[in-house]
């Protein structure tokens, strides 16, 4: 893939290279964008304005602004300048395992001064797995994010996140904030696979959870007494960097952002965080606005997904129909948006997953196509997500020295002709390139999701599942986000939703599915490797004998249509 | 009006005003019902007056209180809501099999209360199960007694009051017979989990209860010396492993142990006498009839298939009497259905100890009530019909232990949850619904033609 992205300020500072001083701290231009429309967000729109850019920060903004000597005018005719969007949670600036390279090892390095194995380990902070890689940022800077909430996307405690600027040649350049908050999952598994130990179930996930937090405030109550003056005598407490990393959590100094999308899981989070007297936050959140009410209660933002569940694949013309609770979620999904901020529940958009930078604001617009208001959907891009991050002193609206993160529009960002053309990161331009296809670039299409990739394991299965000698033919419906994998399984041993489903991007995969089989219920777990159209691997059920299954995904290579020719209507 | 179009009526009723009120309901009043109480026997013509959610009055020519909802049983048999003792429905995770001791995972975390499965049993006239961990492991997690309220949260779906209870087992599961670790090419295998035999399983229990102990002289001595003043005395750490074991010992927890040999039964029971502590509930305990008489010294009841057996070497010797003879020594005996199927026919095989054995009908009616209400410590609340109990009920066309009958409507606390007159037009609003569903956007394929579902390929194009 070519990038045809690259700073405008590169060319100026490709003369001080020589000077490595100078190229550390890497100074941005000063800029003017004149006669554009200006939406502070924390104030009434300026029709007609400038605004002005220097040294990474907003210096001014107004009608009569003067443009000062130094700057480099940009001509604002026709373009609206946003605060710049803030992804409020996601893996950018984390580079990719290698394909193949057993993933999960390589992207989650071990911390040998823990007592808590991989997985469980809350002092892991991002900041010491990000990269620059300003290349990188190119789909989520034609998406308009400038700005991102950064944290690990596999394991059960994930650690430390961080608020990035998706822009600088540094690491150190980029961080605005960290750490933001900690970061819980409820899979196992740690980064998809078949990691074998405890917790080797949700419900080990839980017991796991609450064990950690009850040692860390016996760990506190420890220390206290032996740091307390009577200490002679005392045996040392073990010093346990996991358990100090959870002090600010207990002690309510830093949220915990749990990554729920059921109502049973958010549910499952609030119990928690309650038990444990826990600031929390929902990330995900797709069936958040059914549990609105307690939401708002509780006083917990979300962190909510825009990329909604929808059909990507035909069916399999053997498959079942659908499961009816699967067809709601993807029409109830894109109105949950307007139904929490009818409940006054607080929330920041999230892309969902990288690979779906492309639909954000797409799908940003089918939220307020489902009802909510385009100054609550701004919000949720911009001040008010900095707001839930805790960084709205220096983020997040147009205002007198605030970072110069900024999203230029050509049209207003709801428009369906809206197309970001630039973004400020830190005061550096970027330019989006003119896509070769325009609809992909500013996601005009409805409906137009990409086609399953080899990569991901969404899409309609036809499975055959071998158990003590028996074939029984399943249809395994699978949705990937991230690592996390969820569907349903249907056919001869029953239908249902599969759970604790994770897969590495090496395509090891594994999930659990509630089966019934000679007259027994049971769970089967189903761990194996997806292979382009083809998956396979084994399932193991308690009682029985090591089954096999193996299964094809048909109608990927297959024409879902003829060809999409321009309508005549 | 026919008798069965004013019963759909009537429940259509109730059915609304429930779901108009929230948990408000209003009185129920069962007309002419042949009850099957039992604890006392079957009374014919009586009225059942269902009232904040109890049983309030038991007899004839009962008076409807203001605002009660009438329900005419002429012909029906009511009898108390079954009870099934050993269940997997509604849970995301049913093993934690990585260690052999995991007392400290718990079922109640992981409860799906949207699950498909609990209309299922609720059709067939079930109202409370007691949700078990898997038999991966020695030492399981925590159950949870749920009463099947379709449509509630998790939290009210519990059985308030009920006893904790934790998952034993032994036997073949826990030793992997049957099983292998799932192999990944390219992956490391899993190393095998000890234990391998049933020594094993008697050494993995002694350890842990051993540990238990240990644990809460820890704690003994820390609440000793609080109480006697000493000060900047740090608490034990407080262990969830260890915890639910302590329970056990001190009485407060209830084990259900997955068993099916008489050896490992003697075994585990000779173990709980060593440290002083009950079982249960012995679950499937297929050959418990060979030792009823040390299973009712000990107390312990049993909770068993009908009629199922030689799926696996240790169910060789299992037999269809053995309900009927643990009965006679004096042993709580239940039939479960450790299954999300068979969980809907329980009446049956609750029927088949009549033949098997001779059990009387309310014998074994008991079964699937009341002895199941034993076992889970809710036999003051459910079980029985009895003045002041539950509403938990379920209403049959005719005696459920016909095949021919079926449930007309199942009742918990007092409202209504399953009614059979209202599922030709759920089922109609269901395809109506989805029909409305397959054509909007998100579940049209992407791209293509108008379609959604499992309609094929049309080669035309047309867009919507």
């Amino acid at each position: 893939m070519v990038h045809s992205l690259r700073p405008i300020g590169a060319v100026a500072f490709g003369t001080l290279a020589a000077f490595p001083l100078a190229a550390q701290r890497n100074v941005p231009a000063t800029y003017a964008i004149t006669n554009a429309r200006l939406v502070p967000v924390s104030a009434p729109v300026i029709e007609r304005g400038t605004i002005v850019v220097r040294n990474g920060l907003i210096v001014a903004l107004g009608v009569n602004q003067a443009v000062p000597a130094d700057a480099r005018v940009i001509d604002g005719a026709g373009l609206s300048v946003y605060p710049g969007f803030i992804d409020a949670h996601g893996t950018l600036g984390i580079p990719s395992p290698p394909a193949g390279g057993g993933g999960a090892a390589a992207a989650r390095p071990s911390a040998p001064n823990s007592s808590y194995p991989v997985g469980l380990q809350p002092e892991m902070r991002v900041l010491d797995q990000l990269r620059a890689d300003e290349s990188g940022f190119a789909s989520a800077h034609a998406a308009g994010i400038t700005t991102a909430l950064t944290a690990q996307g596999a394991g059960v405690f994930r650690g430390q996140s961080a608020v990035i600027s998706l822009g600088g040649e540094e690491v150190s350049a980029m961080v605005v904030k960290a750490p933001i908050a900690q970061h819980v999952g409820f899979s196992i598994g740690g980064g998809g696979g078949a990691r074998s130990g405890y917790p080797g179930s949700l419900m080990g996930v839980f017991a796991a959870l609450r064990q950690e937090l009850l040692d860390a405030q016996s760990y506190r109550a420890e220390q206290a007494a032996y740091n307390s003056s009577n200490a002679r005598g005392m045996r040392r407490p073990d010093r346990d960097p996991s358990l100090d990393a959870l002090q600010p959590v207990l002690e309510r100094q830093i949220p915990i952002v749990f990554f729920a999308n059921s109502q049973r899981e958010i549910e499952r989070a609030l119990d928690l965080a309650q038990e444990f007297n826990l600031r929390a936050m929902i990330a995900g959140g797709s069936e958040a606005w059914r549990v609105a009410a307690r939401l708002k209660r509780e006083n917990v933002p979300v962190l909510l997904s825009v990329n909604f569940p929808r059909r990507t694949t035909a069916p399999a013309a053997e498959a079942d129909p659908d499961p009816i609770r699967v067809l709601r979620e993807r029409v109830e999904a894109p109105k949950g948006p307007s139904l929490l901020a009818q409940a006054g529940v607080r929330f920041a958009f999230q892309s969902g997953a990288s690979s779906a930078l492309g639909e954000f604001l797409p799908n940003v617009r089918r939220a307020v196509d489902n009802g909510l208001s385009p100054d609550v959907a701004l919000r949720a891009l911009t001040l008010g997500s900095a707001e839930i991050l805790g960084v709205a002193d220096r983020l997040g609206s147009l205002e007198e020295g605030k970072i110069a993160n900024l999203t230029i529009t050509r049209g207003d960002v709801f428009s369906r002709e809206a197309r970001v053309t630039q973004v400020f990161v830190d005061g550096r331009a970027f330019t989006i390139p003119d896509s070769p296809a325009p609809a992909a670039a500013a996601g005009g299409a409805r409906g137009a999701a990409p086609p399953p990739s080899a990569r991901t394991a969404t899409g309609t299965w036809t499975v055959n599942v071998e158990i003590d000698g028996t074939t029984h033919a399943v249809t395994l419906a699978l949705r990937q986000d991230g690592d996390k994998l969820t569907g349903t399984m249907q056919g001869a041993m029953g239908s249902g939703e599969i759970q604790n489903g994770s897969i590495g991007t090496d395509g090891e995969f594994r999930f659990t599915a509630t089966i019934t089989i000679r007259d027994g219920t049971e769970e089967g777990i189903f761990v194996g490797l997806l292979d382009n159209n083809a998956l396979r691997g084994g399932v193991s059920i308690v009682g029985h004998a090591l089954g096999r299954f193996s299964g094809t995904r048909p109608d990927a290579n297959a024409p879902t249509a003829t060809p999409r020719r321009p309508s005549t209507r | 009006m026919t008798k069965s179009a004013r019963l759909l009526a009537v429940l259509a009723l109730i059915a609304s005003s429930a779901a108009g009120q929230g948990n408000r309901v209003s009185p129920i009043l069962i007309r002419n019902a042949t009850v099957l109480t039992v604890t006392r026997g079957t009374l014919t013509g009586t009225d059942l007056l269902l009232q904040n959610g109890r049983i309030a009055a038991i007899g004839t020519g009962l008076v409807a209180p203001n605002g009660a909802t009438i329900i005419d049983a002429t012909g029906r048999y009511v009898m108390p809501g079954i009870i099934d003792p050993h269940s997997h429905l509604m849970v995301d995770a049913i093993n934690e099999g990585s260690l052999s001791v995991t007392s400290m995972v718990r079922i109640a975390d992981v409860l799906n209360p949207t699950s498909v499965g609990i209309h299922r049993a609720l059709a067939g006239g079930v109202t409370t199960i007691n949700i078990l961990h898997g038999s991966a492991n020695t030492i399981g997690g925590q159950n949870a007694t749920v009463k099947l309220k379709d449509g509630r949260s998790a939290s009210e779906m519990l059985f308030p009051g009920a006893m904790p209870g934790i998952k034993f087992a032994l036997g073949e599961n826990v030793t992997r017979k049957n099983s292998n670790t799932v192999i990944v090419q390219g992956q490391p295998q899993a190393p095998r989990r000890y234990p391998t035999s049933r020594m094993g399983q008697a050494e993995v229990l002694r350890d842990a209860f051993v540990r238990a102990r240990d644990y809460r002289a820890d704690w003994d001595d820390f609440r000793a010396r609080t109480a006697r003043g000493q000060r900047g005395l740090v608490a034990p750490r407080r262990d969830l492993e260890l915890e639910p074991l302590v329970e056990v010992l001190d009485g407060k927890r209830l084990v259900h142990a997955h068993s099916y040999r008489a050896d490992e039964m003697l075994m585990l029971l000779d173990l709980a006498d060593e440290f002083g502590f009950k079982v249960k509930t012995l679950q499937h305990g297929l050959e418990g009839y060979k030792i009823a008489p040390e299973i009712a010294k000990h107390g312990a009841g049993l909770s068993t298939f009908a009629d199922s057996w030689s799926y696996k070497i240790e169910a060789y010797d299992a037999i269809p009497y053995n309900v009927a003879i643990l009965m006679r020594h004096g042993v709580v005996a239940t039939i479960n259905s450790d299954s999300d199927e068979r969980i809907r026919r329980l009446n049956i095989d609750a029927a088949k100890m009549m033949r098997y054995g001779g059990l009387t009908e309310e014998e074994a009616l008991r079964t699937i009530t009341y002895n199941g209400a034993l076992q889970l410590g809710v036999q003051d609340r459910v079980g029985s019909i009895e003045v002041g109990k539950d509403a938990d009920l379920a209403i049959w066309s005719g005696h459920p232990f016909s095949v021919y009958s079926r449930v007309d409507a199942t009742l918990i606390d007092g409202e209504v949850f399953f009614d059979r007159s209202r599922e030709a037009a759920e089922q109609a609003e269901l395809a109506r619904e989805r029909a409305v569903l397959e054509k909007a956007e998100p579940n049209m394929v992407p791209g293509g033609p108008g379609r959604a579902g499992r309609a094929p390929p049309t080669p035309t194009g047309e867009n919507n």
